[in-house]
């Protein structure tokens, strides 16, 4: 029989490379029977073999039994190959292992190749298990006669104590006296093992710092010193009196040592161990910079890297010395080398400031935008927004091009996000000019390439909801952005960025206020490209074009001419087209928003149309009120006003209230947890109780009781607030107002009887039965399930709400109110502004979706966290009281109240709260 | 910590692959990703691999989210990389694997490709005169080639007391039988790196 040996396998491998897998298919059928073979070189061989498979990806765990034969061959040259074969393919997990102890005692003790093969191998394999038996013999090994040994015992012994340290306290100090070994090797050994100790429990080394430290003083091999320097790095922050003694020569090696690595270790351990303090600190980090920078002009690559390394860790002390090199430092983000501009984009994070970021992050996004657009040089959005139309798409850039790294996608996208976080740094601490920040965010998503959409969507809403200042620009290069077919085009690719026209949607329809000329951006809003987003997209439009729509509806009323029936008329029918198109959408969302928004319009539509310019307009309109939206719509007061004849189709003040109730704004990230809980709510019982199983028998009264209570007691928090929430939500957005006021549980009177009826029972039941205790009290549960007497109806009657209601400043940039308080309505306070701007950004979209359940957050009680200073921009600041501007309550005592005045006062009053719903 | 130490030649085909932690369960992927981006990098560049590819590989492997670092340098045919943590310093790495590549050069004369293709065991041996379980053993190539010879000379004496029959040229692995392996002597002479030294 002829066997392959490693070097036949080798070949064959070479001449088979078409087909390897059938080689190798067959050359592992050919080793299994090998492995099995009685003699041992057969096996070693098939093992050997087998070994190098292993490092092609193939698996050899099945063979683990016949390696530990193999590494138990009393032959060297077998026993090598078996201990190299368990070091490759062993795992903690191998189960053979607790096989081999005795084996492993037994080489230790053998020859010393034997004891070098087996100290190499079982530094790879050492379990626990095998760390806790062989622990006392491989410290005994630390005094073997021979270096080689000790040197390999001492890195064993390393690995020991990772895996068992319970015996480092009895091996530190055998293995500490190899600090005084005579032989070198086993010394610089050693501090390579104490250097990997130290990483982990500093405190426990510092007595080693007298030996180090003269080690250090007399020691001139590098690779040693730059070990021990570590060492001191980690050893310093525990011990105040190293620094002194470790300052005048670490001070000595920076300035005489030619080798970059020592001196990026001494920076390191300099900075670790605070010795940049004070004045001589001073000068000390002063001439590490200056060396630093020298290295960066370095034309060895490897320097320069070094050099940016250790100037990043340099910057939080000491910004003003590195703030010196800025140029030099941009510049590197050029660098063809990818490695160079990672480490410069670190150092550049790091060194941000205010007065630096527009350069900083001007030249990250230069490097952003392609080569043929590079030419100008990207400096405004609306540049970018023309360039843009000459983009080419991401995948036909040539990878091989002069600017080859920064065409990387990965790469790509580490930029965007880097300028992301650059800016957005302690809420926007940085950006002194928010005009060109959001310039920033949206050339980012035009140049990405990268999906980083979520992240500017984010960051757009955000600003807009914290500086009102820049809302208007906001809106203006958002109207920019929705009307650019192009980005629409490329934002269904998968490079693009759909996520910022969910922003730019949201913005202007929230803020549609600040719009130039919100008709014009409305079949935008609705156009049938739109299809291709993403329907939580596709909503946000839709959401978007109604309040715009909305907006726009009551501003014509308020100039309404005969003249401009036609136009509105026009306006309607293509919304109602368009949206009629996305009421078949698939997704439920997109689906539910374009068929209310259809409803809503149909409305319109039909008033509109009834509209005569004329007194017998009234009539008419209350019949069409009445038959588009029913009773309800009638009490509120839009229908029954036909004495009132305000002079212009009153359905244009339909859509605007529905929105315009409150402004969004930013919710401080500990807004819920202030929010007190009613003292009487209990957030732990059943809002609905879990059906329940009356058994008669094992149920205890004193058990069952307060539970029941808790439920009902609950069920009437939930049904107080919940009623509120209803309301509110009707304000914002008719359609999922009425979610929670609807879903209250209830018990039919049935259901309810019966329980009655079966606690009676067991009651009278267990009266006499001593191992329970009775409740006497009267039971009052029928006074609970009397719906009309919970504070629902109070809540309904109070009077602020009503006269909230109609309180809204005239321009958007002064209201700031919601309908007063109530004790503890959810809605009012909820749209509290954070008091600062300086809390930490969370998600801006859970934010305002928390609005409604942030309540009874108090100004006072938000912690005073003081705004950053804004020189041009007012950020987000919390403006207490205004609670009602006095004007409209003016004009509501002249309409005479009562529900028929209520369109008039919007008209006068605009943006109104007004509520179908609530009178 | 030195993590791995892997060695493949310019087409990416793995010469080497030594893992000293637990990065092992995905060592394929690994070296194919370390591969394709260094292999595109020009020569003049650092020596340090930093690539926002890499970052999720090397830093998810670290249960205390330690970033590991590429080293690497290019040696004709060969790229050596290094995959170490902080623990280590970069340009001292670099020194190692010219350390490393001088040993390598001492015991195969002149160490081309086909050395290290036919002699992956006789490679591991040298490494492990260098690197023992992730930490640097030696550091002095005199020292090392001193080791490494006297560890060949060891199994070759083995071998030979093994197999009497044998001419004596088969050391370069246990696996290496020169018994019926006659014909094809010209091979293992010519490649047996230590045997024929």
């Amino acid at each position: 029989m002829w066997e392959r040996t490693l070097q036949d396998l080798i070949r064959g491998l070479r001449a088979n490379k078409k087909d390897e897998n059938k080689f190798i298919a067959q050359a592992i059928a050919e080793i299994r029977q090998e492995i099995r073979s009685k003699d041992m070189e057969l096996k070693a061989g098939a093992v050997l073999k087998l070994t190098y498979l292993d490092m092609l990806g193939y698996d050899m765990g099945w063979a683990s039994f016949h390696v530990v034969e193999v590494m138990s061959s009393p032959r060297i040259h077998l026993k090598s190959v078996g201990y190299l074969a368990a070091a490759e393919s062993f795992t903690p997990e191998t189960d053979v292992l607790m096989l081999t102890t005795n084996q492993l005692k037994k080489d230790l003790s053998s020859k010393p190749e034997d004891v070098a093969v087996t100290l190499n191998g079982l530094s790879h394999i050492i379990t626990p298990d095998l760390a806790r038996d062989l622990a006392h013999d491989l410290i005994a090994m630390l005094n073997h006669s021979r270096p080689h040994i000790r040197k390999r015992a001492v890195i064993a012994v390393y690995k020991v104590f990772v895996k068992y340290p319970e015996i480092v306290p009895y091996g530190i100090t055998r293995l500490r006296e190899r600090l005084e070994d005579t032989d070198p090797g086993v010394v610089a050994a050693t501090v390579n093992v104490l250097c990997e100790l130290v990483q982990k429990n500093p405190k426990d080394y510092l007595a080693l710092a007298p030996q180090l430290f003269h080690l250090m003083t007399t020691s001139s091999n590098n690779w040693m010193l730059i070990k021990i320097i570590k060492l001191f790095g980690a050893l310093s922050p525990y011990e105040p009196r190293l620094v002194k003694k470790l300052q005048p020569p670490i001070t000595d090696l920076i300035s005489t040592t030619p080798a970059i690595s020592l001196l990026y270790e001494c920076v390191h351990t300099c900075i670790t161990g605070g010795m940049l303090q004070g004045a001589s600190g001073n000068a000390l980090a002063r001439m590490c910079v200056t060396k630093l920078a020298a290295f960066l002009q370095d034309p060895d690559q490897n320097l320069k890297y070094i050099a940016l390394l250790a100037m990043t860790k340099i910057v939080p002390t000491h910004p003003e010395l590195v703030a010196e090199y800025q140029d030099m430092i941009i510049s590197s983000v050029d660098d063809p080398d990818i490695s160079i501009r990672m480490r410069t984009l670190d150092l550049l994070s790091a060194m941000v400031s205010r007065t630096n970021l527009q350069t900083i992050v001007q030249q990250l996004l230069s490097h952003l935008v392609r080569p043929d657009a590079s030419a100008s040089g990207l400096p405004s959005a609306t540049q970018s927004l023309s360039q843009y139309q000459y983009r080419t798409p991401l995948v036909s850039a040539t990878p091989k091009s002069t600017n080859a790294p920064s065409q990387s996608p990965a790469y790509r996208l580490t930029l965007s996000q880097r300028i992301l976080t650059l800016g957005a740094a302690d809420t926007y601490d940085n950006v002194v000019d928010f005009e060109w920040y959001l310039s920033v965010l949206v050339d980012l998503a035009y140049v990405a390439g990268v999906p980083v959409g979520g992240a500017i969507r984010d960051q757009l809403v955000d600003i807009v909801a914290r500086v009102r200042a820049a809302r208007r620009f906001a809106v203006q290069l958002m109207v920019k952005v929705l009307t650019d077919e192009s980005f629409l085009a490329n934002a269904t690719e998968d490079s693009g960025c759909p996520e910022v026209l969910w922003a730019a949607a949201w913005i202007c329809g929230e803020h549609c206020g600040e719009l130039a000329e919100p008709q014009k951006l409305l079949p935008h809003l609705l156009q049938p490209g739109l299809v291709a987003l993403d329907p939580e997209i596709v909503a946000v439009y839709l959401q978007a074009a109604t309040k715009v729509f909305g907006y726009w509806a009551a501003e014509q009323a308020g100039t309404f001419e005969l003249d401009d029936l036609p136009r509105i008329r026009d306006a309607v029918d293509v919304a109602l087209e368009r949206a009629g198109t996305f009421a078949t959408s698939p997704d439920i969302e997109v689906q539910e928003r374009a068929a209310e928004m259809v409803n809503l319009f149909t409305f319109v539509r039909a008033d509109l149309a009834a509209y005569r310019p004329k007194a017998d307009a009234g009539f008419d309109m209350s019949i069409s009120l009445g038959a588009g939206f029913g009773d309800g719509f009638n009490e509120v007061g839009f229908g029954d006003a036909p004495s009132q004849d305000p002079g212009f189709p009153k359905s244009l003040y339909l859509i605007r209230p529905l929105f315009s109730a409150y402004e969004l704004n930013a919710v401080a990230a500990e807004a819920q947890s202030l929010v007190e809980i009613p003292e009487d709510l209990n957030l732990d019982a059943w809002i609905v109780s879990p059906p329940r199983e009356f058994t008669d028998h094992f149920e205890p009264d004193d058990v069952l009781e307060p539970k029941k209570k808790k439920s009902k007691k609950s069920k009437e928090k939930e049904h107080g607030p919940g009623k509120g929430k209803g309301k509110s939500k009707n304000h914002r957005q008719p359609d999922g107002g009425d979610v929670a006021g609807t879903s209250q549980p209830t018990e039919t009177a049935e259901e309810r009887a019966e329980r009655e009826r079966r606690k009676a029972e067991r009651r009278e039941r267990l009266r006499d039965d001593p191992y329970y205790l009775i409740d006497d009290r009267p039971s009052r549960s029928s006074s609970v399930n009397d719906v009309d007497s919970i504070p629902v109806v109070r809540l309904d009657d109070l009077p602020p709400i009503s006269q909230a209601e109609n309180t809204a400043a005239r321009l958007p940039s002064l209201r700031n109110r919601s309908p007063a308080p109530q004790t503890f309505v959810i809605d009012k306070t909820g749209e509290l502004p954070q008091g600062s701007g300086s809390r930490p950004v969370s998600r801006p979209v859970s934010r305002l979706n928390n609005k409604d359940d942030a309540s009874s957050l108090r100004r006072s009680a938000s912690p005073a966290v003081p705004p950053p200073s804004f020189p041009l921009y007012e950020v987000e600041d919390d403006v207490p009281g205004a609670a009602t501007p006095p004007p409209i309550k003016v004009t509501r005592a002249k309409k005479k109240g009562s529900s028929s005045g209520k369109k008039k006062r919007t008209k006068t009053g605009d943006s109104t709260a007004t509520s179908p719903l609530v009178e | 910590m030195i993590h791995a130490v892997l060695i493949f030649n310019t087409s990416g085909v793995a010469r080497l692959t030594k893992f000293y932690s637990t990065l092992h369960r995905s060592s394929q992927t690994l070296v194919h990703q370390i591969f394709s981006l260094v292999s595109t990098r020009a020569p003049g560049l650092c020596n340090f691999l930093d690539a926002p590819e890499l970052e999720s590989f090397l830093t998810a492997q670290e249960a205390d989210g330690e970033k590991l670092r590429v080293v690497y340098r290019n040696y004709a045919t060969l790229y050596f990389v290094f995959v170490v943590d902080s623990a280590e310093s970069e340009l001292g790495i670099l020194d190692l694997i010219q350390v490393f590549v001088e040993s390598l050069d001492r015991t195969f004369e002149n160490v081309c490709e086909l050395d290290l293709v036919f002699h992956f065991d006789e490679v591991h041996h040298i490494l492990s005169e260098v690197i023992q379980g992730g930490l640097v053993l030696e550091t002095n190539v005199e020292e090392i080639d001193h080791q490494v010879q006297r560890a060949a000379k060891a199994r070759k004496e083995s071998f030979a007391s093994a197999n009497p029959l044998s001419l004596g040229s088969g050391v370069a692995g246990g696996g290496s039988r020169a018994s019926g392996l006659s014909s094809l002597g010209w091979l293992t002479e010519k490649l047996a790196g230590v045997g024929t030294k």
